[in-house]
């Protein structure tokens, strides 16, 4: 009984020993552990130097517990191989954020390339809209300027229309527009509504004139003197005015623009007491309408 | 008798020369040089800042003196070793120190090409 339990003793004894024996200290285990960590990190791809000095620092501690489990010395080395292997860590993340500053330098200058890129795009489509622009700015102006001597060499031409008329035949400026009055006993033989030859010859001198001012309306306006009756001097009247009209449209005025009105004896221009009277009140006017005002004007 | 007088000055001569060989192994400073530069150099960049490097910075300081501590102790040995733990702290703290500031200037470089893109397209 006494041998069984010394035995005993003897065996727990051996395996406290020996279990101490192979009981890593703490240092041992967490150099390890820091190993494991950065071997199994980026350090394996961008620090392997670090990584390398962290594993000979890690061997070294190993040797070392192997060789004096309980020194210092054992204690120190794995400290220092744990210091190793966090510092191989440490190395790959600078190595990586110095990556990452890279890279984002590179996209950096890439972005701004394409920003100046589209800028110059921006830049060259509004020079070259300002150009059409500038372009049709001078069409517009080239219009506005052509328009103007058009206008005024228009005005010219009716201004001197209305002089050669004025040699023709007795011309006023009225509210109701430019007046020419043509006598009766020039175009009418007596009583009649065709138009005699000479007056053909009369009529086409101011259907010249006339045609250079072609866009104004014109109204033919027959009136007679007061012998005969109100009713035949109408008609009359009328007849005469639409024989002019027609002989107008007939030289080439737009028909639409020429209108033809028998007054009768109704709007005498002298006294029909007196013959003189009389063969000043038998007569066809002409009247051209002002010209129309445009916005331009 | 001049034998015994030899004799006395021979051992005399060997007690001194052993006498000084010991003391100048006392009193061999320890060689803290590699310690003391690499906190000073995880200090230059500003390991204080970084919480994690000012911690390894402050281990090394402590392990310096622990060192120094030991070798006044006449544990010339234990203190060399000491040192060794000093020298590994104050070269994390640099490192550390320096990750912390390319991971800002990395942070940096990204902002700005956000905010380029952000500005522009």
């Amino acid at each position: 009984m006494n041998t069984q339990m010394l035995l005993i003793t003897i065996a727990c004894t051996g395996l406290l020993a020996a279990s101490c024996a192979t009981t890593a200290p703490q240092e041992l285990v967490n150099a390890r552990n820091a190993y494991q960590q950065a071997s199994n990190g980026p350090a394996s791809q961008v620090a392997q130097a670090e990584l390398h000095v962290a594993h000979k620092a890690l061997t070294t501690a190993e040797q070392s517990f192997r060789d004096y489990p309980d020194s210092y010395r054992t204690l120190d080395l794995a400290y220092v191989a744990q210091r190793k292997s966090e510092l191989a860590e440490a190395t790959a993340s600078i190595v990586n954020e110095r990556r990452n500053q890279a890279q984002a330098k590179e996209d950096f200058t890439e972005t701004q390339g394409r920003i100046v890129e589209k800028t110059k795009k921006n830049l060259s489509q509004t020079q070259g809209a300002l150009a059409d622009s500038e372009r049709s700015g001078k069409v517009v102006a080239d219009k506005l300027q052509a328009e103007k001597v058009a206008r005024a060499k228009a005005e010219q031409e009716t201004a001197d229309a209305l002089a050669a008329l004025a040699k023709l035949a007795a011309v006023k400026n009225e509210a109701r527009g430019m007046v020419i009055t043509l006598s009766g006993s020039v175009l009418f033989a007596s009583n009649q509504s065709a138009l005699l030859p000479e007056a053909k010859t009369r009529l086409d001198q101011v259907v010249a004139v006339l045609l250079t001012t072609r866009e104004r309306k014109l109204v033919v306006e027959g009136h007679t003197d007061s012998q005969g009756s109100d009713s035949f001097n109408l008609d009359l009247s009328q007849r005469r005015a639409d024989s002019v009209r027609d002989y107008l449209v007939q030289s080439g005025y737009e028909g639409d623009l020429v209108v033809a009105h028998g007054m009768g004896e109704g709007h005498p221009v002298a006294d029909n007491g007196a013959p003189e009277g009389r063969a000043n009140n038998r007569r066809v006017e002409i009247i051209i309408e002002r010209a129309p005002q445009t916005a331009n004007q | 008798m001049r034998t015994v007088f030899r004799i006395g000055n021979a051992v005399f001569a060997v007690a001194i020369l052993a006498t000084a060989l010991v003391a100048g192994c006392a009193t061999v400073p320890l060689r803290t040089e590699a310690s003391t530069s690499g906190i000073r150099a995880a200090e230059e960049v500003g390991a204080s800042q970084v919480p994690r490097a000012a911690l390894h910075l402050q281990l090394a300081k402590e392990e310096l003196k622990k060192a120094e501590a030991l070798a006044a102790d006449g544990r010339k040995e234990q203190a060399k070793s000491q040192l060794m733990r000093a020298e590994a702290d104050a070269e994390l703290a640099v490192a550390l120190s320096r990750e912390s500031a390319e991971k800002t200037a990395a942070q940096d470089a990204v902002e700005r090409v956000r905010k380029l893109r952000q500005d522009n397209e």
